[in-house]
């Protein structure tokens, strides 16, 4: 259903214009240990991309450093033509509107589990983006009908299924209407029920244009909605392409090795 | 036989003294709330210095820690009001009762608090950051409502234990309950029935509070909101869903 155009690698390395986020010569490692090897990538406005590679690649640590939850050692990451990190230094001058702009999405949810799902849609709204009660509520209301999750908006997350709470957790990160959405292996922790409920909403997200970076080991649904498709392995970007190149023609013994690995396993 | 051996064991003339057991009462309360209050700001700045980074922070509260939990409370006691004016230090009888108390109990409390702040889990706090809020407003918002919980049990335990050690300030004359009964016990030479009634006093303060707790940690375990925001937010929510016609 999501046929995509030809022209998709033009857009990929569009020049004009400054990307949703761009990352270029990312270095960053743990105890001298080398994680993030001269990362460069270009996340145009409305454009998806998908990470993918084996454990321990890197891409958790990629994805955190976009905003910045984890701090690079070296090299520069801009969002929405604003230089946030640059020469090792954070230059974004406050981290919190920049964390409003990116919306982050966890393997585990993370929801707040003291609150019901619609009260951790509130919080941040209220307490981070300066909304008022009543304007916070309407919004965490609309979003989890959004989500389809109308019905459970008082229920607690311990009284939700995965998916459930999962899409509560897209909802929290939509809340401050953010720009782009980063999404960490976003069903790893999911029945294959609950991962169909979790992807109908990405995908709807998708179709509306938001830019995303998304880690997953869904391969066929990275094909279906990526623009690009990125292989990590070992810090280091081992291809990248089309989701057609990638996941199909892969060039690399690695990718390839990955991707038979994990079409066969679901 | 037992009916006359009842009728034996309480003479004394109650009415005459109960002036002394309610003065003696609020005395209690006096000493619990305010000693109680001070250890739980203390606990909860050593159970923080205890999470800091930074090494000498960290063990200059668990060396507090360790001290005020290894010696008696009575020892304490003794040293606040007796020990101290031999340097020059001289507390009145309160004053030396609560601050024996706080630094007992912060000791225990500060535990109690570490193991609850460190038990909320880790993305909790990253969940909040990524979603903009600083870290004060991650600590008030995210990680203190949790580990309220999580404290709520051994808390509440330590909030009785304290009553009821309010009465080893009978050494220092505190006016509190025990030192009532003493007082009484030394007028009418009735050491038993005396006792037994201010035990049965500290049983009727202690058994209802610590019930009432218990029902306290149940509602917030079973998710009832207690603040008047979360109310009020939720019927906003539940309102707005009734207008779109999807009742929870
Ligand atoms: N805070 C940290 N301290 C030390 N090492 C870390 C830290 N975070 C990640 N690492 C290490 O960095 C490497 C990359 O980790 P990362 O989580 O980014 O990989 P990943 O590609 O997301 O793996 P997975 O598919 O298992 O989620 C791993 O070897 C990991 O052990
Ligand atoms: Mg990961």
């Amino acid at each position: 259903m999501m046929a995509k155009p030809n022209n998709i690698t033009l857009v990929c390395n569009q020049t004009s214009g400054s990307p949703a986020i761009r990352i270029s010569g990312l270095h960053k490692s743990f105890d001298g240990r080398l994680v993030l090897d001269n990362v460069d990538l270009d996340v145009p406005t409305g454009k998806i991309v998908s990470i993918i590679g084996q454990s321990g690649g890197g891409k958790t640590t990629l994805m955190r450093c976009v905003n910045l939850l984890e701090r690079p050692d070296q090299g520069a990451i801009s969002i929405g033509g604003e230089t946030i990190f640059s020469a090792g230094n954070v230059t974004c001058r406050n981290l919190a509107r920049l964390r409003q702009r990116v919306g982050m999405v966890f393997q585990r949810f993370n929801l707040f589990p003291h609150l019901t799902a619609v009260e951790n849609v509130v919080l941040a709204q209220m307490h981070a983006g300066g909304v008022g009660e009543k304007e916070a509520v309407a919004r965490a209301v609309k979003l989890l009908s959004r989500v389809g999750l109308a019905k459970r908006a008082v229920a607690y997350p311990e009284q939700m299924s995965g998916g459930e709470q999962q899409r509560v957790a897209i909802a929290r990160a939509l809340a401050l209407g953010p720009t782009v959405l980063l999404f960490d292996e976003p069903t790893s922790a999911l029945d294959p029920e609950s991962t169909g409920e979790v992807l109908r909403v990405m995908r709807e997200l998708a179709n509306d244009g938001m830019t995303m970076i998304l880690v997953t080991h869904e391969l066929p649904f990275a094909k279906e909605v990526s623009d690009w498709v990125v292989f990590i392995d070992g810090g280091k970007i081992v291809e990248q392409g089309t989701a057609a190149d990638v996941l199909d023609r892969p060039r690399e013994a690695r990718t390839a090795a990955y991707v038979a690995r994990y079409a066969s396993s679901g | 036989m037992l009916f006359s051996s009842l009728a034996d064991l309480f003479q004394v003339h109650w009415n005459d003294y109960v002036g002394n057991i309610a003065g003696g009462l609020l005395k209690t309360l006096g000493y619990t709330f305010a000693s109680f209050t001070g250890a739980s700001v203390v606990g909860l700045a050593l159970a923080l210095m205890r999470l800091q980074r930074l090494r000498l922070v960290r063990i200059a509260a668990a060396f507090y820690t360790e001290i005020f939990k290894n010696i008696p409370l009575l020892a304490i006691i003794f040293l606040t009001y007796f020990g101290l004016p031999s340097v020059g230090v001289r507390l009145e009888v309160f004053e030396a009762g609560v601050l024996s108390l706080v630094l007992f109990y912060a000791a225990y409390l500060s535990e109690i608090f570490r193991a609850a702040i460190s038990g909320v889990h880790r993305g909790q706090q990253e969940a909040s950051e990524a979603l903009g809020l600083g870290r004060g407003k991650t600590f008030t918002h995210v990680v203190l409502p949790q580990a309220v919980r999580l404290a709520l049990p051994g808390t509440n335990t330590m909030f009785v234990d304290l009553i009821k050690s309010t009465s080893l300030l009978v050494t220092i004359s505190a006016a509190e309950l025990m030192t009532q009964a003493q007082l009484i016990a030394s007028e009418t030479f009735r050491a038993l029935e005396v006792y037994l009634v201010i035990s049965a006093v500290y049983f009727a303060i202690c058994y209802p509070v610590s019930q009432s707790l218990l029902l306290l940690e149940r509602k917030i375990h079973a998710g009832v909101p207690l603040s008047l925001g979360r109310r009020r937010r939720l019927n906003l929510a539940k309102s707005f869903l009734a207008e779109e016609g999807a009742d929870p």
